[in-house]
């Protein structure tokens, strides 16, 4: 068995609106005058998987997100490797 | 129902109690054998980590709370017991961060959209209540377009599609609500309009039993 890190990054889908991401940009843009645009914040997970191999750790991780770290309804994910 | 971190668990055992029924607090080993009705009281499960609700909808009492909604058994989720009922997928949607990013407690007015739940049997249709609310993430976010929609706000209280404030399932044994019925049910708490969904689910329960 090997361990192997993954961080997966959480955000809320496009549709979903991110009332704490709006409130971070516009105090970026009028406050500190900074072009920017689209600020969505989410939540970065790092964890450690026990596995066989490479494969085995990235399924568990999947199978992590659609369990409990991720609600699909409103939020979308993206796993790598660390 | 008493999950680590609830804290309306109290609130609601005395409103059941206020209107005669015999009440046992749950806790996370225990069964769910013999009751009627299972509430899933307001509070911070698990201290809302990850998303409010999550963990405690995959506790192993949660499973418990899913086999009693498979045989029937009526099941009230108020607040943070709404949040927990949606994630473990007994009501359909989300509930999201209130949309102006704060947590809202107040007292607001309701619209009874659906007096045919064993819940609001009691209430007149289309007639206007006061609850009190508390919540950070109350924002419901429909996914459902045929959703049984059964108290929605007057006033924008959190940002909610089409104000939804409480849902049920199709057959309308488990209602989820963000207001709070148990902080209204006598003149001393300020209001009584929560006393009604008591009575009606007490009634109900009566009359099916006889």
């Amino acid at each position: 068995m090997s361990k192997y890190r993954f961080a997966i990054d959480v955000q809320f889908k496009s549709s979903v609106r991110d009332p704490r991401g709006e409130t971070i940009e516009r105090v970026l843009r009028t406050e500190k005058g900074l072009p920017i645009y689209h600020l969505r914040l989410g939540k970065s997970i790092h964890l450690e998987v026990e596995a066989e191999n490479e494969v085995e750790a990235t399924r568990i991780v999947h199978q992590a997100c659609e369990d409990l770290l991720v609600n699909p309804v409103v939020e979308e994910y993206e796993v790598r490797t660390l | 129902m008493v999950y680590p971190g609830s804290n309306c668990d109290r609130d609601v055992y005395h409103a059941l109690k206020y209107v005669g029924v015999d009440v046992n607090y749950v806790g996370l080993d225990d069964s769910l054998d013999g009751c009627d009705l299972v509430v899933l009281p307001g509070g911070f499960s698990y201290g809302d980590y990850l998303r409010p609700g999550a963990v405690a909808a995959r506790e192993k009492i949660s499973h418990e709370v899913r086999r009693a909604a498979d045989r029937g058994k009526l099941i009230l989720g108020i607040c943070n017991g709404f949040q927990i009922l949606i994630e473990m997928g007994l009501l359909p949607g989300a509930l999201l961060r209130n949309s102006s990013g704060r947590f809202v407690s107040k007292w607001v007015r309701l619209i009874v959209e659906d007096v045919d739940t064993p819940f609001t049997r009691n209430f007149k249709s289309r007639e206007v209540i006061k609850l009190p609310v508390a919540h950070g993430y109350g924002r419901y976010f429909k996914t459902d377009s045929a959703i049984r929609v059964v108290f929605k706000y007057m006033d924008d209280v959190n940002g909610s599609d089409d104000m939804i404030a409480a849902v049920t399932t199709e057959d309308g044994r488990i209602l989820g609500m963000m207001p709070h019925p148990e902080r209204a049910y006598e003149k001393l708490l300020g209001g009584e309009d929560g006393l009604k969904l008591f009575t009606s689910v007490v009634e109900y329960l009566r009359r099916n039993a006889s």
